[in-house]
C-alpha cells in the first residue's frame, strides 16, 4: 500500500471514529457480508454473528431470512446497541460460551487492520478495527475455535481483506481443517473484500 | 435474554451446562445469574444481556 493510500485510509477511519467512538457502525464490509449471508441462510437455521458491533448484519439476516440470529461481542456498548436493534446479544469472547454444535452458520467480520503502533489507541474502536501486527491475529484465534460450535453441515462466513491478506487467511483456515471457497469479492479504492465460506473437512 | 438461549450457551471456561437464576423477568430475562453446574463460576445477566466473558476479561 502506498503512503498516499495509507493516509487516505487513516482519514476514513478518523472520520468514522468522529461519528462513533465506541461501536463500529455498518460500512461497506457489513453490507457485503449481510448480502452474502442472507442468500445462504434458511428460516430454520440458528446463526451466530461474532463481533456483531451495531447488530446491523445480525438484524438484517434475522429480518430477511427468519433464522434465529444470536449476536456476540466483547464490547458492552456494542451488546447494548445490538440489543436495541432487536438482536439477541451475548457478551462473549469469540465463540467461547457457546455449546458444541449449536450453530448452522457462524458469521464474522473480524477486526482486520494491521496495527500501527504509533497510532494505537487503547479503546473499543481499536478493538473493533485492528487485528494485531498482521491484522490476522483475531481471525486466527477465531478459526482455532469456531469448528467446535458448528452443527453437522454447518458453515462459517468470514470476511477477509487484501489489507491483511486473503490467501493467508484461507491458508490458515485450511490448517484448521476447513475447506475454503471465496463466495464474493468486491473491490474498493484501497482494498478488495472477500467473503470466504468455510466448511469443516471430513 | 430469552430463556431458550440456555440451549445455546455454556460455561466459557469448561463448556459445561449453566443454571439460570432469574431476578427480573418481563417478556425475557432482564436480570439474573448464570452459574456453571461444574466449576461454579457465576455470570451476570444485566439489562437482558448475559455477560459470558471469562472472569479475567470482565471490566
Amino acid at each position: 500500500m502506498s503512503d498516499e493510500a495509507d493516509a487516505e485510509t487513516s482519514d476514513a477511519l478518523a472520520e468514522r471514529r468522529g461519528v462513533e467512538t465506541e461501536v463500529y457502525q455498518p460500512a461497506e464490509d457489513s453490507h457485503l457480508l449481510a448480502e452474502v449471508v442472507v442468500e445462504r441462510v434458511d428460516a430454520g437455521d440458528t446463526v451466530l454473528e461474532v463481533g456483531t458491533g451495531s447488530g446491523y448484519v445480525a438484524s438484517s439476516v434475522a429480518a430477511e431470512t427468519g433464522a434465529r440470529v444470536v449476536g456476540s461481542d466483547v464490547n458492552p456498548h456494542a451488546c447494548r446497541q445490538a440489543r436495541e436493534r432487536g438482536v439477541e446479544a451475548v457478551r462473549a469472547d469469540l465463540t467461547e460460551p457457546f455449546r458444541d454444535g449449536a450453530f448452522d452458520a457462524v458469521v464474522f467480520n473480524p477486526p482486520y487492520l494491521p496495527e500501527e503502533p504509533v497510532a494505537a489507541r487503547d479503546d473499543w474502536m481499536e478493538t473493533a478495527l485492528t487485528g494485531g501486527e498482521t491484522g490476522r491475529e483475531v481471525t486466527e484465534v477465531f478459526l482455532d475455535g469456531v469448528g467446535r460450535v458448528l452443527a453437522p453441515g454447518g458453515v462459517v462466513f468470514l470476511l477477509a481483506s487484501t489489507l491483511s491478506g486473503v490467501d493467508e487467511v484461507a491458508e490458515y483456515a485450511g490448517e484448521c481443517g476447513f475447506s475454503t471457497a471465496a463466495v464474493r469479492d468486491e473491490s474498493f479504492p484501497f482494498e478488495t473484500l472477500t467473503i470466504l465460506a468455510l466448511h469443516p473437512g471430513e | 435474554m430469552k430463556r431458550d438461549l440456555m440451549d445455546i450457551v455454556c460455561c466459557p471456561l469448561d463448556k459445561h451446562d449453566l443454571e439460570l437464576d432469574v431476578d427480573v423477568e418481563e417478556d425475557e430475562v432482564l436480570e439474573g445469574t448464570l452459574t456453571c453446574t461444574d466449576c461454579g463460576e457465576t455470570y451476570p445477566i444485566e439489562d437482558g444481556i448475559p455477560n459470558l466473558l471469562p472472569p479475567d476479561m470482565r471490566d
